[in-house]
């Protein structure tokens, strides 16, 4: 457990790291909605922090501490969905079917 | 990549939910039967990982950015059907707590990029059949990278280009996003093959989606 407690702290490490270098420009799908000349929408949801970020003055921190948010909730929910869906023991012959 | 609300036709959203919930439904069903309770903990590292990488947009060509997909890495890592839950899961919560992606639209990001992701996994299978060979299994998982994100992005056109909602119809939308993702695909497959590499060199314990290409784990 405590390898994947290290590999976590290293995966907040690189996005850290790589936060400043990433681009804010749109994506390509947000591109093609504004050249397609498609009539743009406003969101009905607007989740709990729209555009990765939550409401402080500085860009970086808001965008790392809503990453920061977003991971320690992605870890929480995918190791009870994979404690749910996985039995907690397989007889072999189960695993060999 | 995350199709927002608003610009997909009822009809496209209805198919789209109706194609992939029974997808998860079998995913679920044959996670259940072929692991144990220890796939958790690499199933939820592998996930975050795959929540920050999506979070890094990067510029290609003409003012675009893109981000890494990420599903064939949770495909070979993990298999490909905890990598359908796992990824949908990942896509839940960025619709629900960052709005990225939308909750009607939910059905086609999670078709798009878990169900059609996870499938990639298939053709690292494919490619592997009558080899253990690592150089073999390193280019096919580079392959597989690459067709992913082609498809996903060829999913992603048609449900945009069929929807009347959205202005310019399938013969913009499917080159536009099958373009720009033909780029992010290599760059997508160099990261995944990397990662898979050194993992598989590091700690192929953990990669059951390894043995299950290497035949001694069956789903």
């Amino acid at each position: 457990m405590k390898k994947y407690i290290l590999v976590a702290a290293l995966i907040i490490l690189a996005l850290a790291v790589l936060l400043p270098f990433a681009s804010s420009d749109p994506d390509g799908l947000e591109n093609l909605i504004s050249t397609s000349g498609t009539q743009q929408h406003e969101s009905f949801w607007n989740g709990l922090m729209a555009d990765y970020s939550v409401a402080i003055g500085n860009p970086y921190f808001s965008t790392l501490l809503a990453g920061i948010f977003g991971t320690m909730v992605v870890l929480l929910a995918t190791f009870v969905l994979g404690t749910v869906v996985a039995p907690k023991e397989k007889s072999e012959n189960v695993k060999k079917i | 990549m995350h199709i927002p609300d608003g610009y997909l036709d009822p009809t496209i959203i209805a198919i789209t939910w109706a194609v992939t919930i029974p997808f998860l439904i079998f995913a679920w069903k044959k996670t259940k039967k072929t692991y144990s309770h220890s796939i958790a903990p690499t199933l939820a590292i592998t996930s975050a990982l795959v929540f920050v990488v999506q979070m890094i947009n990067f510029p290609i060509a003409g003012g675009t950015t893109v981000h890494v997909l990420g599903v064939t890495l949770l495909a070979v890592i993990l298999g490909p059907f905890p990598a359908m839950l796992s990824m949908t899961m990942v896509l839940l919560m960025q619709a629900f707590f960052f709005a990225d992606g939308g909750l009607l639209a939910f059905g086609a990001n999670a078709l798009n990029m878990a169900v059609i992701g996870s499938l990639s996994f298939f053709i690292v299978k494919l490619l592997t059949r009558k080899t253990s060979s690592n150089k073999q299994f390193a280019s096919s998982v580079f392959i597989a990278s690459w067709v992913a994100a082609l498809l996903t992005a060829l999913a992603t056109g048609l449900e945009l280009g069929f929807s009347k909602a959205f202005a310019g119809g399938v013969m913009l939308t499917v080159p536009s996003m099958v373009s720009v993702y033909a780029i992010e695909g290599l760059v997508e497959a160099v990261i995944t093959t990397a990662l898979v590499t050194s993992l598989q060199r590091l700690q192929p314990a953990v990669m059951m989606g390894l043995k299950l290409l290497r035949g001694s784990e069956k789903l």
